[in-house]
């Protein structure tokens, strides 16, 4: 039998491997049964807005929109959480690494691979929950018709910005996945790293104002290089345009995508390279 | 171009507390095309250590692994070999079946390949009645299998496989024993750690043993057992007993008796038995095991 691995071409080769690790991890997702109990909880929580929005009457259609998009965001938080902070350590702890990485697979290759299943499904998940939001927010609207219009688009957008946002937090997870032994550092860290880069631009603000005279310059070049470096994940909030249907500025939109784009692509980097030294 | 080429290979870990652990020291071996090549050590010799050097698992501290010419740790070094991880764990969330459609994507193999050969190494290992259950529920025995079809999937050139006879019941050694025998005739390379010397006796074309981390000897087997021979039990009826008094001579039953004869003395002997025109019934050589060998490599060094 001739070895097909030696006539295919290095490049195609890749993809193939790519395209069946990407798979595999998407499968070790979804017959995962702890992601099926977070899935059931974001389910309960869309049903009870409804209930909620109601109390608010004449603002009823803006609040089931605002609770959908949170309930969502939150629901896609925890399962980036669970799935980045989950990997690489993990796979390496199980021995998955031994049999998988000792085919001829680059390190990269199942990197990648490993984000690209958690991508895949944080997208499905953000599709299937928008889906459900969007029936909700229909549902409480119908119920005390709003003076406002409702935008879907910006709806969808405002979730979509909401997962590019995660998919950041993710290559954060993964990159902290590969140095770490153990859930701790990956899950503490990116949580605090969330945190902090939820928090940077109100701070950054807050001291570009004012109150910055006051502080000695060391630390406000301190406090302004920690807001260059963390991620700014204010810059993916659209939340208020979605609720209230206000025009959202292309400008931020485009700047939000190339942003996470670069951020987690230099993640990724680092992560594959963290990943290329460790003995497995 | 040699399969496996490892020149002054050494790997120093470091233990929990920053400790220096020199789990191999300059190792140097060839392994030829077509050869079945037991690598045999104690626990902690550092098989394992050389092994996950050549499948890119781990760095070396020092010196260069190849395989097919290749530097370990390349990816592009993989892809002739298949490679039996000790005490394999694998991607239990799914299906022996799902799991060698993976490994053979990662291969490059079609889909009709994979079907094909999957459904072939499946038979060979008795795994076939198990094949579309999870991995999750398998026994230590059946993943074992696992692991050994997967090495097979592809027909590789070069087999590297970690003490791939732990965790078998004696079917399953048997298995794998064949498996490699059938492999060797197909003029596949064989390289394969193992702490068990009956194991090397059965399949192997030459030995090398490794202790502390150092390589020993490098022996051809059919060498060793034939050097290994220390004389001959024989068997002659009783009544020519007396004539053996230069013998070390037992009797065996009423009209049997059994006498050694050291390699060096054996022309005598059978000139003895010729002048006398004595009936010799049976001839045994009485060998050194590959077992007294390697126990006495490993005694030695470790005192
Ligand atoms: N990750 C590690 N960290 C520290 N020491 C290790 C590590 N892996 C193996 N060792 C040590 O290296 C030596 C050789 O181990 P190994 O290659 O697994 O032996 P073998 O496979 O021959 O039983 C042992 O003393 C072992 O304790
Ligand atoms: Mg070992």
């Amino acid at each position: 039998m001739p070895l097909p691995a030696v006539l295919l071409s290095a490049k195609r080769m890749s993809a193939h491997q790519f395209v069946a690790l990407t798979l595999a991890n998407l499968r070790m997702i979804i017959r995962d049964r702890v992601l099926h109990g977070v899935l059931g909880v974001a389910g309960v929580m869309l049903v009870l807005v409804p209930a909620f929005s109601s109390f608010s009457m004449r603002q009823s259609q803006e609040v089931a929109i605002s609770l959908s998009l949170s309930a969502i965001s939150l629901v896609l938080m925890v399962l980036t959480l669970l799935l980045g902070t989950s990997s690489i350590w993990r796979d390496i702890e199980r021995r998955y690494t031994a049999s998988i990485m000792t085919l001829p697979v680059s390190r990269v290759i199942y990197l990648l691979g490993k984000f690209a299943a958690m991508a895949l499904f944080l997208l499905i998940c953000a599709v299937i929950l928008t889906a459900a939001g969007s029936l909700v927010v229909l549902l409480a609207a119908t119920q005390y018709p709003s003076d406002l219009p409702i935008s879907w688009g910006t709806i969808a957008l405002a979730v979509l910005a909401d997962l590019v946002k995660y998919l950041l937090l993710g290559g954060i997870a993964i990159l902290l996945s590969t140095v770490s032994t153990s859930f701790f550092l990956p899950f503490f860290g990116t949580l605090a790293i969330y945190l902090a880069g939820s928090a940077s631009q109100e701070v950054f603000e807050y001291v570009s104002g004012q109150f910055g005279q006051e502080i000695p310059a060391l630390s406000l070049a301190a406090i302004k290089g920690t807001y260059y470096l963390l991620p700014n994940f204010a810059a993916f909030n659209f939340k208020v345009h979605a609720v209230y249907a206000l025009q959202v500025q292309p400008g931020s939109v485009v700047f939000a995508c190339i942003y996470a784009a670069t951020y987690t692509g230099l993640l990724l980097i680092l992560a594959a390279w963290s990943f290329n030294r460790r003995a497995l | 171009m040699n399969p496996i080429s490892i020149e002054g290979l050494t790997k120093v870990y470091r233990d929990k507390k920053r400790r220096r652990v020199t789990a191999l020291q300059g190792l140097d071996l060839q392994i030829e095309a077509g050869e079945v090549f037991g690598f045999l050590g104690p626990n902690g010799a550092g098989k394992s250590t050389t092994i996950k050097t050549l499948v890119g698992q781990i760095q070396s501290t020092a010196g260069c692994a190849k395989l097919f010419g290749i530097a370990a740790g390349d990816p592009r070094a993989r892809r002739r070999i298949g490679y039996l991880p000790e005490n394999p764990s694998f991607y239990d969330f799914l299906t022996a079946k799902e799991y060698l459609s993976l490994v053979g994507r990662c291969f490059g193999m079609d889909r009709s390949a994979i079907e094909r050969e999957s459904e072939r190494v499946l038979e060979l290992v008795d795994l076939h009645p198990a094949a579309k259950r999870k991995i999750q529920g398998y026994s230590k025995g059946m993943v074992q299998r696992l692991g050994l079809a997967q090495t097979l999937l592809h027909d590789p050139d070069l087999f590297i496989l970690d003490e791939p006879m732990s965790g078998l019941d004696p079917l399953g050694r048997a298995l794998v024993k064949q498996v490699m025998i059938d492999l060797r005739r197909r003029g596949k390379t064989i390289f394969f750690s193992t702490h068990v010397t009956a194991d090397v006796e059965a399949v192997c074309d030459r030995v090398a043993v490794l202790v502390g981390g150092k390589l020993q000897t490098v022996n051809r087997v059919s060498e060793l057992l034939e050097k290994g021979i220390e004389g001959y039990v024989i068997q002659l009826p009783s009544a020519t007993a007396g004539l053996w008094s230069d013998f070390e001579a037992r009797p065996q039953s009423d009209d049997v008796c059994e006498v050694f004869v050291p390699r060096g003395k054996f022309n005598s002997f059978m000139a003895i038995a010729g002048r006398e025109g004595v009936e010799v019934q049976l001839i045994e050589p009485r060998r050194r095991s590959i077992e007294q060998f390697f126990l006495e490599i490993v005694r030695r060094e470790t005192e």
